[in-house]
């Protein structure tokens, strides 16, 4: 099935105000904003969705509380939403859209949609390096960054959900829905891709008690690492709470950098991942901090060396 | 030793704020009025038990200003107990800190 992966995430909050600063803030573009909440996309119009906690339009909430009330999944044509409504008709009930979306939930209860997806292409350059034995990819008089240089979110890349059932939870997204284990961190869960992706994940569970059944986090394509530390210490200048990271991730060798958020759960900016094909053999490694990153930064104010001047500099004569 | 942090009288109701890191150890805390009173607890949410809770400086409450909100996971708790009421660390209070309003207004670390 031709699942590209999350165009959106629909999130039923507490504070609007809040988490309307919160994701302007961190570097999404407010697309539609008012007191009933807000539309916030990253350049290819991925986006995060913000109602009001009782917002009759959403789906009813997990029981746990999490604010995530719906997961939007791009598909990449007609035909396969039609194929996952059939598929998802077998056991379960699938609410058809005058759009053309399907809704149905999966074996945890979590709301899905489908539609064709509404991304737009990107036609961007990634960051380029130079290094001694390759071809420059920067060329001559060509600077690696400046201190505004844009950083904005691409594209939503993955979410993350606590789940109690992690044998059911990848047997839905795989038998079900076409995904495919890219890697496995025992103890945590399954690292997922769909087929209309090379991307190492765009779905990740961690296993935990029912009672937090939700979202973990969701993550935003950076330009690569250089945009991913800007914009993370631009978020960290303006007052917001780094929660793990900058650092960079050994499954997917995404770079990350996670935050506290007002949606009641982490929001990661990410760079430069893996892609994999059918051909790729999934690993597996027991969840630890070593299995997690390869290595961990954690900020701090801007330096320089230097010292005082010598004896007798700035006097005539020197 | 007692350390003058801020003035009670600083504080609206329904108002919290970050303070700290003490003793040098990087621990922060946090206090909140609520109804006149003063709430301290240490900035560490009982479910990894030591994360920062606040999504933003001094931002530790729910919009009402009337339940500590861990901008982790969501986790809620009651101000004047501490004690989670649902989310993540369900089951499991916050830690109070050493810090208390004096009877001049001061705001003070107990050491």
């Amino acid at each position: 099935m031709n699942i590209i992966g999350p165009d959106a995430l629909v999130f039923g909050v507490d504070d609007i105000d809040a988490c309307a600063t919160y994701l302007t803030a961190y570097g999404l573009n407010p697309a539609s904003v008012d007191a009933k909440g807000g539309r916030f996309e990253a350049l290819d119009g991925t986006a995060i969705v913000i109602r009001r906690r009782g917002d009759p339009s959403l789906p009813p909430p997990l029981e746990s509380g999490s604010m995530m009330r719906l997961i939007v999944y791009g598909v990449a044509d007609r035909a396969t939403v039609q194929a996952v409504g059939d598929e998802l008709a077998r056991d379960r009930q699938v609410q058809r859209l005058a759009d053309g979306g399907i809704e149905a939930v999966d074996d945890h209860g979590f709301p899905l949609r489908f539609q064709v997806t509404n991304r737009r292409p990107l036609d961007l350059p990634g960051e380029r390096i130079n290094a001694p034995g390759a071809p420059a990819q920067r060329g001559v008089n060509h600077i690696g960054v400046w201190q505004d240089m844009p950083a904005k979110p691409r594209t939503l890349s993955h979410v993350v959900c606590f789940v109690p059932d992690i044998a059911a939870a990848e047997q839905f997204y795989v038998n079900r829905l076409g995904f495919k284990v890219t890697d496995r961190l025992g103890n945590a869960g399954p690292f997922l891709r769909p087929a209309g992706t090379q991307d190492h994940h765009t779905l990740f569970f961690i296993q935990t008690p029912p009672h937090m059944k939700g979202c973990e986090h969701f993550a935003f394509h950076m330009g690569g690492p250089t945009e991913l530390m800007l914009a993370g210490t631009r978020f960290l200048k303006a007052g917001y709470q780094s929660f793990w990271g900058p650092g960079r991730h050994k499954f997917g060798s995404n770079w990350f950098w996670y935050f506290n958020s007002p949606l009641g759960c982490h929001v990661e900016y990410d760079a430069d991942m893996d892609l994999h094909d059918d051909e790729w053999t999934p690993r597996e490694a027991p969840m630890s901090p070593e299995a997690s990153q390869a290595f961990l930064f954690e900020h701090r104010e801007k330096w320089a060396p230097g010292g005082p001047p010598p004896p007798g500099a700035g006097k005539p004569g020197h | 030793m007692a350390e003058i942090l801020c003035r009670f009288d600083e504080l609206r109701d329904g108002e919290a704020r970050g303070l700290g890191p003490f003793d040098g150890s990087g621990a922060k805390a946090f206090i909140v009025r609520r109804h006149g009173r003063l709430f301290a607890y240490w900035d560490a949410c009982p479910h990894y038990g030591d994360t920062p809770m606040a999504w933003r400086t001094n931002a530790y409450l729910n919009a009402a200003g009337d339940r500590i909100v861990c901008a982790s996971h969501g986790a809620e708790f009651e101000i004047e107990t501490g004690r989670c009421v649902v989310g993540a660390a369900l089951g499991k209070s916050l830690t109070p800190a050493p810090i208390e309003a004096t009877q001049e207004g001061a705001v003070v670390f107990n050491r």
